[in-house]
């Protein structure tokens, strides 16, 4: 659009911001944070649901989604009405998120005309179980969130079967077909021949054909494998589709269309009709990956069924290619492996190998006969199987069941995951008497907390203070922490439990425990201390227990019986319609995927929301340019800055009188508490700092606004407040500080927001001191980021007593780093600093610093 | 003797998960997705607990609440709705009724509920 034009358009179409006063924005902006705390505590409450711990049915799931539509939408009004209608593209999103998930519920797959037919692994999104099918969704998974190491390769996606269907017309002749089955008309084997034929003879659609064979040319081989809505991720097909190996490039679209067919074989039907599953739209994925030349290959059982109480998972392994292992046609090797590191092995046997099969350099596969002298020489190195058990725990951790594994092991040594699903047990196992054998193992904690997520884990304690212990992270560990800080997120999948000093089952690092099913205890008082470092220890959510040393009678029980519920069609569409809610993929503020466009689930929203929400809050000089109604006190102090205090209810003592008001006189408890840490003695240094040269002709040389996201200068040092809440700007020299702060008794509302930016001097200079800030501010568990000269930090959900002490830190911080730029002239001058003030703002933060 | 319970709600899920829960704490337990049907077993067998959903199609859980303490004054009822207010509450309570969740129910809760009313009959 011409410039004119775009001027004219501002100028006619820009919000009318005017017509909402000052008071009602602020209204709006608490309006918000209820609904985004509501909003947090109906995912957090889906989520609890999905723990095993609840009976629910299908009206809680409708009415809860209706709830969060509502909230949802009133959510982003009001971001509409603070921000002057600047995200109105927020509303396309909460559709793009709730109408699938609505869809979800009426029990329909949600497929749109924009998805593809074919998509690349990369590409692969991780919520769409009903476009990629449950093996490749699986596999999805683990590979980005476990990082498992799964062949390359790509999808054709259940959109391009439908498209298939559409193009032959074939969607009525199966749909009587079936109900002919059903019906009792037909034999289930009359009923699959004709579905089968039908889908072979059908020709594969020309934009569909196309896009398989322009992914296909890239290698000579594929192995292509079924990927049915359900399949591996809920329910167990183990074999009842087909699997093709080593298919030549121009063969897979051929390949494909057996695949789908196998969608209807007697046992495929029979199987969908035992577990209820024939009413619902049948459709496939299918998965085409690298074919692995194996060396080695097997499945991994991550627990032996047979004898649970030995805490043992079992490989079987054969030489070569691994097809006969699932079709039972080879004899095996059988390790029995501990399922905890060092995963030593406990008894083995070896098989006569006297043959394998191998990938023909033609296509297809080949059977060799093996040496005499290798038959009984183990398929798999001792740190071969190691590998693999600590694999199969991993995936069996985060699928929360026993797990039955295919891998592969190359040339090269590496070990490839092909596929994991749900290890079915062939028959009821016992559940061992689990209050007898608890009751002999020492309790560490009993009766504290809170429970996030359900379940029970076991595990070295591993205490996490700063980001740096968080790379240290052992898998497997047992997650130990002062706060429920987002920036656990990372060790969240690794952790085989959570316990967290503070914290709410409602807040964000609950949530995200959740989508990974970690056992979670928040709010354990103590727990730091109570907790040694580096102690086995098991939680048990249940009875809110932590016991000394590994419970495996109550871990296997754990995994044994809890599998019941996890079956019903309600906890599945629970699960589904949570990946549509729980998963937080925006992350980073300063990210260019930090959009409306970017958001993917209800929580990618609301955090948006949020966000923009207090940074509209902290720019206040553009709020002063829109309202000018205000009146303002100005606080009376030995600190000289001529505070104004715009009071919106609350924040100033009634009888106060003329323009003036005392400390004493304020009624806001967050300024009163960042106050106390500003006036303390010696904070408030008024003494000029000698400027050296060249910081002075960096200084006259600087102009203002200049600095990155720097607010306009306005001249005034304001304090918007209640009772409750205060948002302070202030410029002091030439730099910018803005503080949002809500301090109340329930702790999952309160926030301290801290934004930092300019100061003369140049930028080497500034950036140093955005760094001494950051480190002093991390010290404090406060979270960080910066960008150039700018530091914005931010603080969540503590009691009233940890938010108190944080505030009067920071006011010691805002008086102290004045002027500090000026002095510090190297990186050792930062180190010097940052140990003065720590050492100095320690007593005021109450030791909560890790050490 | 394992104590008899009956499980009344038009959700299967209600009942299978209540089966299993309350079967892995030994009691006997029978299901009713239909309420007219448990209306006619309970006319001719006791129950030791009865777990009734309030609201369901036909027969209602005050309708199966009534017809239980009509019949049976040593048995326990246990109701459950996914509309609790205060007015279906104060009726129920007034019919005798030993307790009262509100859905979705915590499965501890349920179990400790039904332990109490077996040990207070």
């Amino acid at each position: 659009m011409p410039d004119f034009l775009r001027h004219l358009w501002q100028k006619w179409f820009k919000p009318k911001e005017e017509l909402v006063s000052f008071a009602e924005v602020f209204e709006h902006f608490q309006a918000l944070l209820q609904d985004h705390q509501k909003i947090m505590e109906l995912i957090a409450d889906l989520g609890e649901k999905s723990g095993g711990d609840y009976i629910f049915d299908r009206k809680y799931l409708i009415d809860t989604v209706n709830d969060l539509h509502a909230l949802l939408l009133r959510l982003v009004k009001s971001l509409n009405l603070i921000s002057g209608n600047r995200y109105v593209e927020l509303y396309a999103a909460l559709d793009r998120i709730l109408l699938p998930l609505e869809a979800e519920l009426r029990g329909r797959l949600s497929l749109t005309e924009t998805m593809p037919y074919v998509i690349g692994f990369k590409d692969a999104p991780l919520d769409l179980p009903e476009l990629v099918g449950g093996k490749a969704e699986a596999l999805m998974e683990i590979h980005r969130r476990l990082q498992a190491p799964v062949p390359e390769g790509f999808i054709v996606t259940t959109r391009a079967y439908r498209r298939f269907l559409e193009y032959n017309r074939l969607d009525d002749r199966i749909h009587t077909w079936l109900e002919s089955w059903t019906s009792g008309e037909v034999e289930a084997m009359q009923a699959s021949r004709q579905i089968q034929y039908a889908l072979l003879a059908g020709v594969m659609p020309p934009e569909v054909g196309r896009e398989v064979r322009r992914e296909a040319q890239v290698r000579p081989f594929w192995a292509v494998r079924s990927s049915a809505a359900g399949e591996d991720s809920e329910l167990s097909f183990a074999g009842l589709h087909e699997t093709f190996l080593q298919v030549p490039a121009l063969g897979v679209v051929e390949v494909v269309k057996k695949v789908w067919a196998s969608l209807y074989s007697p046992r495929a039907l029979d199987y969908r009709r035992r577990v209820g599953l024939l009413a619902e739209e049948a459709a496939m994925a299918v998965l085409c990956q690298e074919v692995v030349a194996s060396r080695a290959s097997g499945v991994v059982h991550s627990l032996d069924l047979e004898a649970p109480e030995s805490d043992c998972l079992i490989i079987y392994a054969c030489r070569g290619l691994g097809r006969t292992v699932m079709e039972g046609k080879a004899d095996l090797d059988r390790f029995v492996v501990e399922r905890h590191p060092p995963f030593r092995i406990r008894t083995q046997s070896m098989a006569k190998k006297k043959s394998y099969r191998r990938v023909s350099a033609g296509g297809g596969e080949e059977e060799v006969a093996a040496p005499p002298e290798e038959w009984e020489r183990p398929a798999l190195e001792l740190q071969e199987v190691q590998a693999l058990a600590r694999w199969a725990v991993v995936l069996e951790r985060y699928f929360k069941r026993p797990q039955e594994t295919e891998w592969a092991v190359d040339d090269a040594g590496r070990i490839w995951i092909l596929q994991s699903r749900r290890l079915a047990s062939p028959t009821a196992v016992k559940a061992p008497d689990i209050c007898e054998t608890c009751a002999s193992y020492p309790i560490l904690i009993k009766d504290l907390g809170a429970v996030a997520h359900a379940g029970v884990g076991a595990g070295p304690v591993f205490v996490v203070s700063s980001d740096q212990d968080l790379d240290r992270f052992p898998d497997g560990a047992v997650l130990v922490t002062r706060y429920t800080a987002p920036w656990l997120a990372p060790a969240v999948p690794k952790a085989a439990a959570i316990v967290a000093e503070q914290g709410s089952p409602a807040g964000h690092l609950s949530t995200i425990a959740r989508e990974f099913r970690v056992p979670t205890l928040v709010g354990v008082e103590n727990a730091v201390a109570l907790l040694p470092q580096d102690q086995e220890i098991t939680v048990d959510t249940y009875n809110r227990s932590i016991y000394l040393g590994r419970v495996s009678e109550l871990l296997r029980y754990e995994l044994i019986q809890s599998a019941a519920f996890e079956d019903a069609p309600e906890f599945r569409l629970l699960r589904r319609i949570l990946k549509r809610i729980a998963p937080l993929n925006l992350t980073d503020p300063q990210d260019a995927g930090f959009t409306p466009e970017g958001c993917r689930s209800v929580h990618d929203v609301i955090r948006f929301v949020h966000e923009k929400a207090v940074e509209e809050l902290m720019d206040l000089p553009r709020f002063l340019k829109r309202f000018k109604e205000a009146r303002l006190w100005t606080l009376a102090s030995e600190v000289p800055i001529g505070l104004k205090i715009w009071d919106l209810g609350g924040g100033i003592s009634p009888e106060a009188r003329g323009g003036q008001v005392s400390i004493e006189e304020v009624r806001s408890q967050p300024l009163k508490s960042l106050w106390e840490g500003i006036t303390q003695p010696g904070v408030w240094s008024t003494e000029p700092v000698p400027v050296d040269f060249k910081g002075l002709m960096a200084s006259l040389t600087r102009t203002l606004g200049e600095g990155l996201a720097a607010p306009a200068y306005t001249g005034i040092n304001l304090a918007v407040v209640t009772e409750n809440y205060l948002n302070l700007h202030l410029k002091l020299g030439y730099h910018y500080n803005l503080i949002d702060v809500r301090l109340e008794d329930d702790p999952n509302r309160n926030h301290i927001y801290f934004r930092f930016v300019g100061g003369v001097t140049d930028l080497t200079r500034r950036s140093r001191r955005a760094r001494l800030l950051a480190d002093i501010l991390s010290r404090f568990h406060f979270k960080v980021d910066i960008k150039g000269d700018l530091v914005l930090a931010r603080v969540l959900h503590l009691p009233r007593e940890e938010m108190h002490r944080r505030l009067v830190a920071m006011g010691q911080l805002i008086g102290l780093t004045r002027q500090l730029d000026m002095q510090l002239k190297s990186d050792e001058d930062v180190a010097q600093f940052f140990e003065t003030f720590v050492k100095r703002l320690e007593p005021a933060a109450g030791g909560t610093s890790p050490s | 003797m394992a104590p008899k319970i009956i499980v009344i709600d038009d959700e299967p899920i209600v009942c299978q998960m209540s089966k299993r829960v309350l079967e892995q704490e030994g009691y006997q337990v029978e299901t009713y997705v239909d309420s007219r049907e448990a209306l006619e077993r309970i006319k001719t067998t006791p129950f030791d607990v009865v777990i009734t959903d309030l609201k369901m199609e036909n027969i209602s859980g005050m309708d199966i609440l009534k017809e239980v303490n009509q019949r049976y004054p040593g048995t326990r009822v246990i109701m459950l709705t996914a509309y609790a207010t205060l007015d279906t509450a104060i009726e129920a309570l007034r019919e005798r009724i030993y307790d009262f969740f509100p859905k979705p129910v915590k499965i501890e809760e349920l179990k400790k509920a039904v332990k109490r009313a077996l040990e207070t009959r």
